[in-house]
């Protein structure tokens, strides 16, 4: 009964999936690309974790997803502000150069 | 004697954070191995070490509090749905509607929470941290239109009730 749920909260996992890497295409600059990448990808993570929680059998399945999901946010959340840091230090690219 | 007294405190806290810490990483390998027989046998191994590790890396000082964490947990998925929500529709809209820019607010967290509160922007509407330059937090905002600067305010205040004083700090 749970399957129609899944396939849906899965797909639209994949529409954040699509958006972060759409963002990652068209933004202009690292900054702007790593708002794409850190937030739509976390959402689109977490709408497919929501949707295979429907179908975990036990407690341990659902344990382990939510860690998944738990370490990459924290991952995405770090290497974010790394990333985002060392590009500020370079300023590769004319746009980046307005940074304060 | 306050140094005394003040010794006799801190020792029992210093205690709890261990324990604190073990006990989540406790959580975590129950969860990666399951709780039959085995693995729990190898996880009264793995555990203490894991702890030992961790508290090397980390050592612990004020720490986090669970159950403010768990109350924080609802709006804080809510406002990062809000940010990817809003990130999608500016890369699908064909003019893509950004105006990038710059802030820089002050911000009094520890280095910690600095580092706490720029993952938490960074998952929220709009605002991406680029660390910090002494008490300035340096953010990149994807529309300057967005009233930004006070949601770096209010994160900031979520972010310290999070956090506990250390053992010996006056609670801010």
């Amino acid at each position: 009964m749970t399957e129609p749920l899944t396939a849906m909260l899965v797909g639209l996992g994949l529409v954040f999936f699509l958006a972060g890497t759409l963002g990652l295409i068209r933004l202009p600059d690292t900054f702007s690309r790593l708002h794409a990448l850190t937030k739509a990808d976390n959402l689109g993570l977490g709408f497919i974790v929501l949707g295979l929680a429907l179908q975990a059998d036990d407690w341990n399945v659902l344990g382990k997803l939510v860690l998944i999901w738990a370490f990459a946010l924290i991952a995405a959340g770090t290497s974010a502000q790394l990333v985002a840091r060392s590009a500020l230090r370079r300023k590769s690219t004319p746009s980046e150069r307005q940074a304060p | 004697m306050p140094n005394e007294r003040s010794a006799r405190i801190e020792l029992p806290l210093v205690l709890m954070l261990v324990l604190k810490r073990g006990a989540l990483l406790a959580a975590v390998w129950l969860v990666l191995a399951g709780a039959g027989g085995d693995a729990l046998l190898v996880g009264l191994l793995v555990v203490p070490v894991a702890t030992w590790i961790s508290l090397r890396l980390l050592p612990a000082s004020g720490g986090v509090r669970l159950y403010r964490m768990l109350l924080f947990l609802p709006g804080f998925l809510w406002r990062s749905l809000l940010g990817g929500v809003d990130v999608a529709w500016r890369v699908f809209h064909p003019a893509l509607p950004i105006r990038p820019g710059w802030i820089k607010e002050p911000v009094n967290l520890s280095d910690g929470g600095k580092v706490a509160l720029g993952a938490e922007l960074s998952l929220m509407p709009g605002t991406l941290v680029a660390g910090s330059d002494g008490p300035m937090l340096l953010v990149h905002v994807l529309d300057t239109r967005q009233h930004t600067a006070d949601a770096v305010h209010v994160e900031e205040a979520r972010i310290a009730t999070l956090l506990a004083a250390a053992p010996g700090e006056p609670r801010s």
